[in-house]
């Protein structure tokens, strides 16, 4: 096994009174896509944010290519080489795709210039309305321009929540093919309610109950299994 | 009516009222009341009387303030405004329309209070939809204008310059009762009384709607307004009940302080300043604690009339020193420094600060 | 009303102030209060964009703003009397030198209270982030604390303020009287519009700014240090406001030092008609309180203040978040 590129070790998130997180822990090794699990107000989200120093963790460690991550701000985490896809998608609709891009880009122009050809190569729609208000862009591109964003960087992490949300299904399978070609070149880790597309991309699945980490295993596994499908889920049948 | 058969509700009813008599606080809550009656008799001073008096109105104003901003939480940058329309038409009616009698000042305050009530509910429809922020904003022009307004309506309101008026008969000054345990009672001690009345009558009255079911719902709104919603309240009613209530009660103590000066003016009776007085007493004495406004209150009064004799004394005592002149000059200065490190450290105002200290410590 | 219908608006809004008083004045004396009403309107826009902008970006509410206004006008008082003693640039009749007595008079008053900015957002801003209630607060004591050190500084006097010789004065254009002053407040209040608006709009520094107004989080989670930008920006606006106090004080040729309590309020109008965080709804928000004023204050006087109620409420009651912002 190689070392992880992500560990996160028994962290207890709160908001204000309310003690979300009580004790996630996994890890993330390069070359996976790992799905986050569970119901609604599991903590997934809460994790995603924890990670990306939104909300920090009142307890336990996070270690980012073994560099301890939890008490650094956003912007120090993000520099590191992390990126986030928020479940609002986070774009500026009154900016336009290209300064939406510029915003991003927190490298010398050359290396993001080639890093954005292989984005909008990916998702052309985006080139289509590079000087288009990011407002007026449909629900799957806005999805696309989401995730294209934090490419532009040299990032090895990208966290993404829950990207399907909202979308038509045809969008979704075109979400799914990008991300496949993504995950080549980087560590993602996906929370995702629509079990359709987690288990199309995930490797590895964490499945969170009541803000802890309950359970992990391989994706293909989890497919098969019924009982934590409909416990942790709620889903039945062929999910 | 057996105790066992009551719901959890009416049993911590019952344990409060119990405990309302143990209460060390309650009975410095009596020492403070037997003061206040005391003071004229205490205190031959006028000065003190005048001091001791403000500082009961301003608690009751701040007090109501209070209510919609430590209790309901709702920032209001406006509340001033009702004050000064108690205290316009306590000086319109007796002083610019000359009809002094008693029923005249009563049904001057009653309009004063309807008004407020009825203003407070028109802009609390508008703007309490509107984010809190903005309605913060929107109340401090709204609270500019009507201060401007009275400067400018020089034929309703004097002006700049204001009324001046006597009031009647009784609560006029030159009026006498005779000697009472060694004073001579006038028409300001009738007053002084008078007032003293009504202030304990309204303080005791938002204390029941604090305490009461409205009250309550109204913490939970300020506490976690999402549950509130969902629990079925419609929260932004009980927001403008609460702040009906609150503007009615400022508008009396406006009528109030109008009475006590017996002169009205745009800058002492409806100024923005005297809004960030109020602002002032907040942070000393600490929100959603009804009684913290006494002693903000205190506070600002008393270094407000004493500051400038200390600013002398401090010049008296190093005369050589040209410096101390030039510095104890700007006590104000100090008192913005001074706010400025209470917010910081004391978010919770001194009295709620102390508040949760004791509390912390009963835990323990 | 659709957003689409809603965008109209601003547009149908400042049409409607700028030709309806047609109606009811003659030609000439509209040109002249157009005129007024114009420069005032520029001056509001200095005074209220930085406190919109402060706000759009940080949600920060400042009520020390009018004392930082206050500081720009008293730091121009004595820039101007220091600059005239050395080069006599504001007592001389060209008019080319008094205009750069002016510009160099603003540039130092900017730069001053851009300073003391920075200042007032290290100490007195950043403890309250987050909290509205302590933001009024604190910035309520920092107001008193500013004004007494204006007080200390200079004396509690109000002052005369010096004025450029051929400032003063007016011109004769085919029959319409029109005084100089607010044809150079305008021009003044138009280059700084046109440069805030080219560094927001060309810059990179500006597009992160607009992103921050969106969506300051996300901002952060890109990799920008977004308290760096916090107190840029705060020490722009307050630049901004100084730079309006300076210019405000100029025509009314006085200073004193509770003049920034007066001018907040306007400007707190100004910024939420036009929809805080935007510099267009400062400027359109501004005009549109500017020559409504000077329109009523010339049919009837008392109701000058009225009309900027009135307008806040109008616009209010059809977008709630004011003219240029979306959202809450």
């Amino acid at each position: 096994m190689a070392e992880p590129l992500l560990q996160v070790e028994g962290i207890h998130t709160h908001i204000g009174k309310h003690h979300i997180l009580q004790g996630v822990s996994f890890e993330v090794y390069a070359g996976e896509v790992t799905v986050l699990l569970g119901r609604n107000g599991a903590g997934k989200t809460t994790t995603l944010r924890s990670i990306m120093g939104l909300l920090p963790p009142s307890q336990g460690r996070i270690l980012f290519k073994n560099r301890a991550i939890h008490h650094m701000k956003p912007f120090d985490i993000a520099r590191l080489g992390i990126g986030f896809v928020p479940e609002d998608r986070g774009l500026f609709n009154l900016l336009t795709v290209e300064e939406n891009f510029r915003v991003a880009m927190l490298q010398e122009a050359k290396k993001s210039q080639e890093r954005l050809e292989f984005i909008l190569d990916v998702f052309p729609d985006l080139k289509k309305f590079w000087k288009a208000k990011a407002g007026v862009l449909s629900g799957g591109q806005k999805q696309m321009l989401a995730i294209g964003r934090p490419l532009v960087n040299d990032n090895a992490l990208l966290l993404i929540d829950e990207p399907s949300k909202g979308l038509a299904p045809i969008i979704i399978d075109h979400l799914i093919e990008a991300i496949h070609r993504l995950k080549e070149h980087m560590m993602i880790i996906l929370v995702e309610q629509n079990f359709y597309m987690a288990s199309k991309l995930g490797n590895v699945f964490h499945l969170f109950d009541d803000g802890r980490t309950v359970h992990k295993g391989q994706m293909e596994d989890l497919v098969q299994n019924e009982e934590l499908k409909k416990k942790y889920l709620g889903i039945s049948g062929a999910g | 009516m057996n105790k066992e058969n009551f719901n959890p509700v009416q049993r911590f009813r019952l344990r409060e009222t119990e405990e309302r008599y143990r209460n060390p606080y309650f009975f410095l809550k009596i020492l403070l009341l037997a003061f206040f009656l005391a003071t004229p008799f205490l205190f031959r001073s006028f000065e003190i009387l005048d001091v001791v008096l403000k500082i009961i109105i301003f608690s009751a104003l701040v007090a109501s303030y209070d209510i919609i901003l430590g209790y309901t939480g709702i920032v209001s940058l406006g509340h001033v405004m009702y004050f000064g329309i108690g205290a316009y038409l306590v000086g319109i009616f007796v002083g610019k329309l000359g009809l002094v009698s008693y029923g005249y000042l009563a049904l001057a305050v009653l309009i004063a209070v309807v008004i407020s009530g009825i203003l407070s509910v028109l802009i609390g429809f508008f703007s309490l939809r509107i984010r809190a922020i903005f309605f913060a904003m929107i109340t401090l022009a709204f609270l500019e204008f009507i201060s401007i307004l009275s400067s400018q309506l020089r034929s309703i309101t004097g002006g700049e310059d204001g009324i001046s008026f006597k009031l009647p008969h009784i609560l006029a000054i030159d009026y006498s009762f005779g000697r009472f345990l060694g004073i001579e009672v006038t028409g300001r001690i009738v007053s002084y009384y008078l007032i003293l009345l009504v202030c304990l009558i309204l303080f005791l009255l938002m204390l029941r709607f604090v305490q009461s079911p409205v009250g309550r719902v109204l913490q939970s709104i300020r506490d976690n307004e999402q549950r509130s919603i969902a629990l079925g309240y419609k929260t932004y009613l009980f927001q403008v009940i609460a702040s009906s209530f609150a503007s009615c009660v400022a508008a009396v103590t406006g009528a109030c302080f109008a009475i006590w000066v017996r002169y009205v003016s745009p800058d002492s009776s409806v100024s923005v300043s005297i809004m960030l007085d109020v602002l002032l007493m907040v942070i000393v004495g600490g929100m959603g604690t009804l009684y913290g406004g006494i002693f903000g209150a205190a506070f600002l009064v008393i270094t407000r009339a004493f500051l400038p004799k200390l600013q002398t004394l401090i010049v008296s005592l190093l005369p050589g020193v040209p410096f101390a002149a030039r510095l104890s000059e700007r006590w104000l200065l100090y008192f913005g420094l001074l706010f400025i490190l209470i917010v910081y450290f004391f978010p919770k105002g001194i009295v709620g600060t102390a508040q949760e200290m004791i509390s912390r410590r009963k835990e323990e | 009303m659709s957003t689409q219908q809603k965008a109209w608006l601003p547009a149908l809004a400042v049409i409607a102030v700028f030709l309806l008083p047609i109606l009811f004045i003659s030609p000439k004396t509209y040109i002249t209060l157009t005129i007024s009403g114009v420069a005032m309107g520029m001056l509001l826009f200095l005074v209220s964009s930085g406190f919109s902008l402060i706000f759009g970006f940080m949600s920060v509410l400042n009520m020390a703003h009018g004392a930082l206004f206050a500081w720009g006008a008293y730091i121009g008082f004595s820039a101007f009397t220091v600059i005239n003693k050395w080069t006599g640039w504001g007592a001389s009749d060209s008019i080319f030198l008094n205009m750069m007595i002016f510009l160099l008079v603003l540039m130092v008053a900017g730069i001053g209270v851009a300073l003391l900015g920075v200042v007032v957002e290290r100490l007195v801003i950043r403890p309250v982030y987050g909290s509205h209630l302590f933001q009024i607060f604190i910035t309520v004591g920092a107001m008193i604390v500013l004004e007494e050190l204006i007080r200390m500084v200079w004396g509690p006097d109000d002052e005369v303020m010096p004025v450029p010789m051929n400032f003063i004065g007016s011109y004769d254009l085919f029959d319409v009287v029109v005084s100089k002053y607010p044809l150079i407040a305008i021009a003044v209040g138009s280059a700084l519009y046109l440069i805030v608006f080219m560094i927001l709009r060309r810059t990179r520094l500006g597009m992160i700014v607009r992103a921050g107004v969106e969506n300051p989080e996300m901002v952060q989670v890109m990799g920008h240090n977004v308290y760096r930008y916090f107190t840029g920006v705060f020490a722009a606006g307050s630049a901004l406001a100084a730079i309006g106090g300076g210019m405000w004080a100029t025509f009314v040729k006085s200073i004193h030092p509770a003049m920034g309590g007066e001018v907040i309020v306007f400007a707190l109008i100004v910024a939420i008609i036009g929809g805080l965080g935007s510099m267009t709804g400062s400027v359109v928000g501004a005009l549109m309180v500017g020559l409504s004023y000077n329109y009523v204050a010339y049919l009837i006087p008392k109701a000058a203040l009225g009309i900027t109620m009135l307008l806040l409420v109008v616009i209010l009651s059809i977008k709630p978040t004011g003219l240029f912002r979306e959202g809450t």
